[in-house]
């Protein structure tokens, strides 16, 4: 038990044939880290150097890293966040891959950031090299132990990966508190939520983790209990005023529970404590502007839209934004500027549609109504010819820009249709009415969302009600009914390969309708990943027997 | 939790922290003017430590007089940099800006990579380091934050044991109990009487601001479980008969 200091910790891993990257602005601590790594074990022609974050992508592109040692601060242009989260998103970096930041401090983003771009370690400057060593081994053998858990994560196999979580629970004590989280998140994933918010309470008992608080928090949001959620994220917050995750949670809850002063005061404590995120600082935005505090909606979107210049991860919905606020100050001129830029930025026809909305919007505010007419009409004819549309947002500008023209039925019809395609999202029923409020029709909208919402819940039980009934080819032509008209609608692409499959479980199977189903299925899992049912019929499609 | 952050905000702040609008400007900005200092001082002491860290390793070990006059050097870049840290731990947390990361840490392996870090230095002093912990103990808390902590004490240690240091890790009334203990004559009787949370504050005579037995304390406070947190004591006595920092986590 006694252990002689002196001895350096051996390293039970060999980094000298590992491909090695050292991204820093400055030559002297590129210097330093390639000497430090170089003392760890690592063979010097096979460290790479990037001075800048584009530097880096370039190397990432060129060549497979196995470590990366990253500044997190890289001078203009990407940050070492911005470059490991591109890294990630285009797949430059394996799983096996360990990507180490190195800050000057400990910041908020640092502990909590979006956890599929987090890096595997973070360090302190100035980086010691007992210190780099402990941590390289730490990581890799987190990594090993995580590894398989991790690849049948990435094929959608949840109910594999929670098995691997279970069997190694068992036995490796070190990672017993991260493999618990995990299997906590892999239940939420794959729906099991009674599960998931068993274990969490008995992980509360032995010990007050901020994390699982915060993920059943996340199990009464997905069940609607908002007032519960509510409660135990204030709980969270107050406790660990640093810890983001609960922050964002809290924000989601208000909002859906229409309480945007609440959420807007939460989002500014997100924003202090992490200044530095796209998402947050559009969100902030977007509460202002719905409180009609255009000065703070115009800083934030200017925020946002400044820092996704550097990243991958952009939306074009701060600069929307931005715009919005601009026509609200009635500047059009300005806001013309900031759409322009974002087809800049953005060249693909489903944004250009919804530029094009909201450009039309922006006439409309400003006395233009000609030029607003003729943007509704080109809209209106582009709407016939594509069929399914998967951004609810863009069907939203769309309609507001009818109803202002004139184009009153098409901008109900517009709507009908999201109300179908999501009758079970609050948030955007929400939106949904207040663009009949905006349009002096809050009465009316109210009753036809309400109408389209139970005709939607109807049509897509019905499959489901015909199939208990033994009538399945009346089943399967329901649903395929319900898909035409709501093609987005979750619910209806589960049900429609539900009674597929119950269909083929009795009859011959014939490919068409495999493909069918595991079409259908595939297309839930886009609009809505890791559904309970989603995991369980593509277990159910795989073993039908091979058709004939 | 008040009591702390008025204490902390009024290390920044001489008008003493107010979380309310009513501060006045100077005052604010004299906080955050000092927090961006402290934090633009570390990144000089950084490339400091770097380039000594460099100069250590190319240096001739054989040539003892020079190689421990070096080690005693980057100690001192060291001492800095980790009093720096402290500063800027602090205002965070009287900001509610510091991001709090209870992990949980293999307790041996944790203490065993400080002992690393300060190997060197234990080495040219004739210091004898023992680590008493079980290899199966897994705690949690911030590394970043108690590596500070106990880094602190081990400097202490460094200075007032003889010959002798033990770091003791074991679970007590389901509390984490770390313990520094040395061999040498231990804490003079007014610091024992004094409780931590009540520091005298700075002592210029006696070379000794208090920051770390505050910053120690502050931290210890900041772990939390099921109602009960943590707490740092001082006592005279213990395995080596000598002065003990101890350290209790929930």
């Amino acid at each position: 038990m006694i252990t002689d200091p002196l001895k350096p910790i051996e390293p039970e891993m060999d980094i000298s044939d590992k491909m090695v990257l050292i991204i820093d602005d400055y030559q002297a601590m590129r210097s330093v880290f390639r000497d430090i790594l170089r003392s760890c074990g690592a063979d010097v022609r096979k460290i790479s150097m990037a001075a800048s974050g584009s530097e880096a992508i370039a190397s990432l592109n060129k060549s497979q890293f196995d470590i990366v040692l990253c500044d997190f601060n890289l001078g203009p242009g990407k940050n070492g966040q911005q470059v490991l989260e591109e890294a990630k998103f285009k797949g430059l970096v394996g799983l096996d891959c360990i990507w180490i930041m190195v800050t000057a401090e400990k910041t908020a983003d640092a502990v909590t950031g979006a956890a599929e771009y987090q890096p595997d370690a973070y360090l302190l400057k100035p980086v010691a090299e007992a210190v780099l060593n402990s941590r390289l081994l730490k990581v890799w053998k987190k990594k090993q132990a995580f590894m398989d858990i991790y690849q049948a994560m990435k094929q959608l196999n949840y109910p594999k990966a929670i098995n691997l979580c279970d069997e190694r629970l068992t036995k490796d004590k070190a990672n017993a508190a991260e493999l618990l989280r995990t299997k906590c998140d892999l239940l939420f994933a794959s729906g099991e939520l009674d599960r998931a918010k068993e274990l969490l309470e008995k992980i509360l008992i032995e010990r007050d983790l901020p994390w699982a608080k915060a993920s059943l928090a996340k199990i009464l949001i997905k069940n609607k209990k908002y007032d519960v959620a509510r409660l135990l994220l204030e709980e969270t917050v107050a406790v660990n005023p640093s810890f983001l995750e609960a922050h964002d949670l809290l924000v989601e809850t208000l909002q859906a529970m229409s309480d945007f002063d609440g959420a807007n005061s939460v989002l500014e404590r997100a924003v202090k404590l992490s200044p530095n995120s796209v998402a947050r600082q559009k969100s902030l935005g977007e509460v202002s502007l719905k409180m009609g505090n255009l000065e703070e909606a115009e800083r934030a979107f200017k925020k946002s839209v400044a820092l996704g210049e550097n990243s991958v991860l952009k939306t074009e919905g701060a600069y929307i934004g931005l715009a919005k606020v601009y026509s609200e100050n009635d500047n059009a001129d300005e806001a013309f500027k900031v759409l322009g830029q974002l087809n800049k930025s953005f060249d693909t026809k489903a944004i250009r549609l919804k530029v094009l909305a909201v450009e039309g919007m922006v006439y409309h505010k400003c006395g233009n109504e000609e030029k607003a007419k003729l943007i509704a009409e080109e809209l209106s004819q582009s709407l016939s010819k594509d069929h399914v549309d998967h951004d609810s947002e863009k069907s939203l500008e769309m309609a507001r820009l009818f109803m202002a023209t004139g184009h009153t039925e098409k901008a109900v019809a517009l709507l009908q249709r999201e109300v179908k395609n999501s009758p079970e999202n609050i948030v955007l029923l929400n939106e949904i009415n207040e663009v009949f409020v905006a349009a002096e029709m809050a009465e009316e909208g109210a009753k036809l969302v309400e109408t389209s919402r139970q005709e939607a819940m109807e049509m897509m039980n019905l499959g489901v009600l015909l199939v208990s009934k033994g009538q399945y080819k009346e089943a399967i032509d329901a649903m395929r009914n319900a898909r035409e008209v709501m093609p987005t609608n979750v619910r209806v692409l589960l049900n429609l390969a539900y009674v597929l499959i119950a269909y083929l479980q009795k009859n011959e199977t014939t490919s068409g309708l495999i493909r069918e189903a595991r079409d259908s299925l595939l297309a839930a899992n886009a609009r809505s990943p890791g559904e309970a049912r989603f995991v369980r019929l593509m277990d159910a499609l795989n073993k039908l027997p091979p058709p004939i | 939790m008040n009591d702390l952050s008025n204490k902390i905000n009024s290390l920044f702040e001489p008008r003493g922290g107010n979380d309310d609008e009513t501060t006045v400007p100077s005052s604010l900005s004299m906080g955050s003017f000092l927090a961006s200092s402290v934090h633009d001082m570390k990144n000089s002491v950084s490339m400091l430590i770097g380039g000594l860290e460099k100069t250590l390793a190319m240096a001739d070990s054989e040539n003892l007089t020079t190689y421990a006059e070096l080690v005693q050097m980057n100690h001192e870049a060291k001492r800095i940099n980790s009093n720096l840290i402290q500063l800027l731990t602090l205002y965070k947390l009287g900001q509610k800006i510091y991001p709090f990361d209870p992990q949980s840490i293999g307790v041996e392996d944790f203490l065993n990579s400080l002992a690393g870090q300060n190997g060197e230095l234990l080495k040219s002093h004739g210091i004898a380091l023992e680590i008493h912990a079980d290899p199966a103990l897994y705690w949690y808390f911030d590394e970043d934050l108690i590596s500070g902590v106990i880094g602190n004490a081990l400097n202490n240690a460094m200075r007032y044991t003889r010959d002798c240091i033990r770091l003791i890790a074991k679970e007590n009334k389901g509390m984490l109990e770390l313990r520094i203990e040395d061999n040498g004559s231990g804490y003079p009787a007014f610091m024992l009487q004094e409780s931590v949370d009540n520091m005298r504050g700075v002592d210029f005579q006696g070379g000794s601001t208090g920051l770390g037995l505050y910053f120690s304390s502050a931290v210890a406070r900041l772990h939390h479980n099921h109602g009960r947190c943590g707490a740092v004591m001082l006592e005279n006595g213990g395995s080596l008969d000598g002065g003990c920092f101890v350290l209790q986590l929930p």
